[in-house]
């Protein structure tokens, strides 16, 4: 449904990219290169691509903190299944097998068992981390990358498009259609704005949270599969770069576009990664990257939140005593 | 529903003798499981090492005691550990730079005090998501941290005045130990025998009936925060001169280990509420467990299993007994 809302949404988004592409852009003239623009893609697809799964568990209502630690595992087992000499697509898929294995125990346990979701995923998460140690205890793997056909994942062009890239495309395709064009996506908000009367309605509530936590698990180990085929070697601490992005990801396309969407999201993600290419290419060191991306989000949260924006309307600190 | 449990524990326990068992279960398998530790390892209780564990203990429970009332109160913070890495990064910072340890240590507390404020403001004057803003706010500390060192540890020669605080011992017990000793048992009178505290557990069970009673929720909510900020801080103040040197990546390790403590610790006495005497428990149990891992020579993703592990099983135990109680 297009309406008024969602155009003007749509214009202000446009805005903000055209803002900050023209704030870089003054300041380095590579911004726009061609170059640049491909490694801000290459970037946006890893952080895409993480970010699109946790859509999924946020339009549930609920929160994934163990996608991190289940990435870094799925690196090294994607790393040990190739220094074992093992075939890409076996390699591939037993990294994703972790993804998928872990997102349904966290399904498993916040659905079934009626675990508390934040804590619950911090304890997986810590889980893997610690599996993630086993394959070589701790040291990166990068034996037999060369050989494997990895790194093509990386470098290949798919119409015109950098393999990365074309893959957040394809898997933003297929999430669009799961979550906005058909039932089980209508399935999934009603899950989220109110889980008692959705099951009542006949939405097998528990089973999509299931499948949202799983979606979560596996896409975050693709994103990392493409971050291991672009450096070339698979460590444990692959996955804790893609927490705080994914978050901000997600928080600032929802208070863009009203709520947690596929698109959303995507547009989430290039702003981020704009940001982040654009303070690299002015030569920021890498560890003020989390202080931007935690601005930008709760900028993005407290702006965007009604009670902010009611309050900042009225002009004046509310009293105590106030409706919760 | 259970409102009456949170006022009169004693006569409950006394009722019926599997819940009391369940109670003081933890107990008995802290104490289990040191006894083995001794048995295998007799270094375990050697006085260094006891004098060790109880310092690390007492930093590690002087963190955790904010964050044991805000998830008490059904909120949660991830940025303490962070807060405290925060603080610990900036008296190293301000020691090198040649500032005297009074004015450094005031430094780091006053880094944890805005942090607090920061999330104090945000989640209770704005009520925006805890978790998302605090995932934030923690990012943007563990980030400041990272850049007062440009990325790596800063080296202290000296320990000053905070060192000759924390050399102080009684025979094994640290002095330091006493005095977290001392704040705990003051928390506890105040979390289990002032309307403060009964307050809190109030908070996590029905929030909009403790806001009709006319209890000023954001304003503790407010002051928890803080409190979680300024206590982590104090932490972050004392492992600069513990480990006489500023590493801006301690958090990592601290994070797995508040939650656990608090939500196994919450176990312990009161099946399933956050309390202070629970949270100290498991604190000193997850010490003494990772330092008689450590004797008995497990690796270092072995003991990250255990603390996943621990928390998992603190996380279900919490619900368990929630559900059988509610039954």
């Amino acid at each position: 449904m297009i309406s008024r809302p969602l155009a003007l949404r749509l214009l202000a988004f446009a805005a903000l990219v055209a803002l900050i592409g023209l704030a870089f852009w003054s300041q380095s003239a590579a911004f726009a290169s061609t170059g640049n623009l491909r490694s801000l893609m290459r970037h946006m697809s890893v952080q895409g691509l993480a970010a699109l799964g946790l859509t999924f568990v946020i339009v549930v209502r609920h929160f994934d903190l163990s996608f991190p630690g289940v990435a870094s595992m799925g690196a090294m087992t994607l790393g040990w299944l190739i220094a074992a000499g093992m075939p890409l697509p076996v390699a591939i898929g037993g990294g994703l097998a972790v993804g998928l294995a872990f997102g349904l125990v966290n399904g498993f346990a916040v659905a079934r068992l009626g675990l508390p979701d934040i804590v619950t995923t911090i304890g997986t998460g810590g889980l893997a981390i610690g599996f993630s140690y086993f394959y070589s205890n701790g040291t990166s793997i990068s034996q037999n990358f060369f050989m494997s056909g990895i790194l093509d994942l990386n470098d290949r062009k798919i119409a015109g498009l950098d393999m990365p890239f074309a893959i957040l495309m394809g898997a933003a395709l297929v999430g669009a259609i799961l979550l906005h064009a058909s039932r089980l996506g209508a399935g999934f908000y009603a899950t989220g704005q109110n889980t008692v009367s959705a099951r009542f309605s006949g939405v097998p509530t528990r089973r999509l949270i299931v499948v949202a936590f799983a979606l979560s698990g596996i896409m975050a180990c693709l994103a990392i599969t493409l971050l291991v085929a672009s450096s070339g070697a698979a460590n444990v601490t692959a996955g804790n770069q893609l927490l705080m992005p994914a978050f901000a990801a997600v928080y600032l396309g929802a208070a863009l576009f009203g709520r947690p969407s596929i698109g959303a999201t995507l547009a989430g993600t290039l702003l981020m990664s704009m940001m982040l290419n654009g303070f690299t290419l002015l030569a920021i060191p890498y560890y003020y990257s989390d202080a931007i991306v935690s601005t930008v989000l709760i900028t993005a949260i407290a702006i965007f939140d009604p009670r902010v924006s009611a309050l900042l309307r009225r002009g004046a600190p509310r009293r105590k005593g106030e409706p919760v | 529903m259970t409102d009456l449990t949170t006022a009169t524990p004693r006569l409950r326990a006394g009722r019926n003798s599997r819940e009391a068992l369940m109670r003081f279960a933890f107990f008995l398998l802290v104490l289990a499981v040191f006894v083995i530790f001794a048995i295998l390892r007799p270094t375990f209780v050697t006085p260094g090492n006891i004098h060790g564990m109880l310092m690390s203990a007492s930093i590690g429970g002087l963190m955790f005691l904010g964050l044991t009332w805000l998830i008490a109160a059904g909120e949660i913070d991830v940025s303490f550990m962070s807060v405290a890495a925060l603080s610990n990064m900036v008296v190293a910072g301000l020691v090198l730079n040649g500032a005297g340890w009074g004015l450094a240590a005031l430094g780091g507390l006053g880094a944890g005090i805005v942090f607090g404020l920061l999330n104090a403001t945000l989640v209770a004057v704005l009520r925006l998501p805890a978790l998302v803003i605090t995932i934030a706010t923690g990012a943007l500390a563990a980030s400041i941290a990272a850049a007062i060192g440009l990325g790596t540890s800063i080296a202290l020669t000296g320990t000053g005045f905070v060192g000759q605080l924390l050399d102080l011992r009684i025979g094994v017990l640290p002095l330091i130990a006493v005095i977290v000793g001392a704040l705990y048992a003051a928390s506890w009178f105040v979390q289990e025998r002032l309307t403060f505290g009964h307050y809190i557990y109030a908070m996590e069970q029905n929030r909009a009936a403790v806001v009709e009673a006319g209890v000023p929720v954001n304003r503790m909510l407010f002051l928890l925060f803080v409190l979680s900020g300024t206590v982590s801080s104090l932490a972050g103040v004392l492992l600069a001169a513990n480990l006489s040197s500023g590493q801006p990546y301690l958090g990592a390790s601290y994070f797995l280990d508040g939650l656990t403590a608090v939500l196994l610790g919450g176990m312990a006495l009161k099946l399933g509420k956050p309390n202070v005497i629970g949270t100290l428990t498991a604190t000193i149990f997850l010490i003494g467990l990772l330092n008689g891992a450590a004797l008995l020579g497990w690796t270092d993703s072995e003991r990250q299993i255990v603390r996943g592990s621990l928390l998992l099983i603190g996380v279900g135990l919490v619900v368990f007994a929630r559900t059988r109680r509610k039954a």
